[in-house]
């Protein structure tokens, strides 16, 4: 039970991440390619934003790492 | 970005070296060490995270490919901080780590809202 906890908290975990970076990269891809002279802004945007788009999955990873070994 | 980057950084090292006087001074030793472990591994994570960015932004410009952004090697970092803590009960506890993993996001975050306001007030 405790590895199907594990596992369901580390799978949406991801896929709410690849989701979240897929989004934020492409845009920056889409910006970057379009306009150069923006890559610094651009390139912090990004930066914050697969911040925060992380913290989480960094936590359901931890927690289902706990859950594993309980 | 790197300016931001730079003092971001500088933050969390002053909230590690206010975690390290608490270790030393205080008698919460497994506090402030779960603490101080979570920091350095996050410390790693935003660092990771900025070189992973910054060639990111260059190799688009330059019309070249990139392979990935490191989320795999960054959850992997925070799976040993939690192995570690998980590993050796008796000098570390969890939630601390946790708490630690967490102090460089939160520097971003606080840092951003504050460097908005002071752009736009």
């Amino acid at each position: 039970m405790n590895l199907i906890a594990a596992a369901i908290a580390v799978g949406l975990a991801a896929l709410g991440a690849g989701i979240g970076n897929g989004l934020i990269v492409g845009r920056t891809v889409e910006g970057i390619a379009r306009q150069p002279e923006l890559r610094p802004t651009l390139q912090t945007t990004m930066f914050i934003g697969v911040a925060l788009v992380e913290a989480l999955p960094i936590i359901g990873v931890v927690i289902s790492f706990i859950v594993m070994n309980r | 970005m790197q300016q931001m980057f730079q003092r971001q950084q500088k933050y969390v090292f002053y909230l590690l070296s206010l975690y390290t006087l608490g270790w030393g001074f205080t008698s919460y030793k497994t506090f402030f060490l779960s603490l101080i472990l979570g920091t350095v591994i996050s410390l790693f994570l935003s660092w990771n995270l900025a070189r992973k960015v910054e060639k990111f932004g260059r190799a688009v410009a330059q019309g070249k490919k990139v392979r990935s952004i490191g989320t795999f090697s960054r959850l992997a970092a925070a799976v040993l901080a939690a192995a570690i803590a998980v590993e050796y009960p008796q000098y570390f506890s969890i939630i601390p780590v946790v708490i630690g993993l967490m102090t460089s996001y939160t520097v971003i975050i606080i840092d951003f809202l504050l460097c908005k306001n002071k752009q736009h007030p």
